[in-house]
């Protein structure tokens, strides 16, 4: 039986490169647990996905003067949470974002706030 | 040229620390000015003294009124130009209602007397008119059973 000779060694494991196909058991894996399964956190952030809120309640119109609604989707510091975190889709994202910028020009939204460390 | 009329809503701030007599001649100024362009107004909520997320000229709350009316598109320079003018008012927005928030307000999703304190406003505001008329009649049953 012919050995294969060793090439230099590789974290991943002899004769695995760049090229190299599936990660193989027993070898260097990035987030993989013992059972072989890959990123079981990517599997918890893919549960927590939800459906836009907007949507699930037909809004048809986000207003700018209902801040307290308003401030579930912005920061501690202020900030505007995007939208892969809150879960909004792209359309009431855009009309969400429109009604803060309208509500902190009018004072009923800040535009940073002091950051509570 | 702008023959077209459309519904715009303007929010505006007043200086928190004058009496009510004097707020409400300015919210009249700003009616007149409305008025005297043509101007149709439709809707007037006067939110009271509210404290400001951050302060505008150095001071911490401001009396916030909502106008709500239909013109065309002129007039909205000319109330532009009054507000600036006008030292007692600190923040203006004027905005073109779309037709997505015009549909809002038909299905009753109006959050314009939402987010006002309960002060009884013009015309009927979706919170006081949220009672359907039914539920009022109490229809007088006879506390015997029914026999069927």
């Amino acid at each position: 039986m012919a050995m294969t000779p060793q090439r230099s060694s590789n974290p991943r494991g002899p004769n695995r490169g760049p090229h190299s196909g599936p990660p193989q058991r027993g070898g260097y894996q990035r987030n993989a647990s013992p059972n072989g399964q890959r990123s079981t956190n990517r599997q918890q952030q893919q549960r927590k996905k939800r459906t836009c809120r907007f949507c699930d309640a037909k809004d048809v119109y986000i207003d700018y003067k209902n801040e307290k609604r308003l401030q579930r989707f912005v920061s501690e510091q202020g900030k505007i949470i995007p939208r892969r975190i809150t879960g909004t889709c792209a359309r009431h994202q855009r009309q969400l974002v429109i009604a803060i910028k309208r509500a902190r020009h009018l004072a009923l939204l800040s535009f940073v706030n002091d950051a509570v460390s | 040229m702008a023959q077209k009329q459309q519904i715009y809503e303007t929010t505006f701030i007043i200086n928190a620390s004058l009496d009510d007599p004097q707020i409400d001649t300015i919210v009249d100024k700003v009616k007149d000015v409305i008025v005297k362009h043509h101007g149709e107004i439709m809707e007037l909520v006067k939110w009271g003294r509210k404290r400001f997320a951050y302060p505008i000229r150095k001071k911490n709350n401001g009396f916030y009124v909502v106008f709500e009316f239909k013109s065309t598109g002129d007039l909205v320079a000319k109330l532009e130009r009054h507000f600036l003018l006008e030292e007692n008012i600190i923040r203006f927005l004027i905005i073109a209602l779309d037709k997505k928030a015009l549909q809002a307000r038909i299905s009753g999703n109006d959050l314009l007397k939402q987010a006002a304190p309960p002060v009884p406003s013009t015309s009927g505001s979706p919170l006081v008119a949220a009672v359907p008329a039914e539920d009022l009649d109490v229809p007088e049953v006879p506390i015997s059973p029914i026999k069927i």
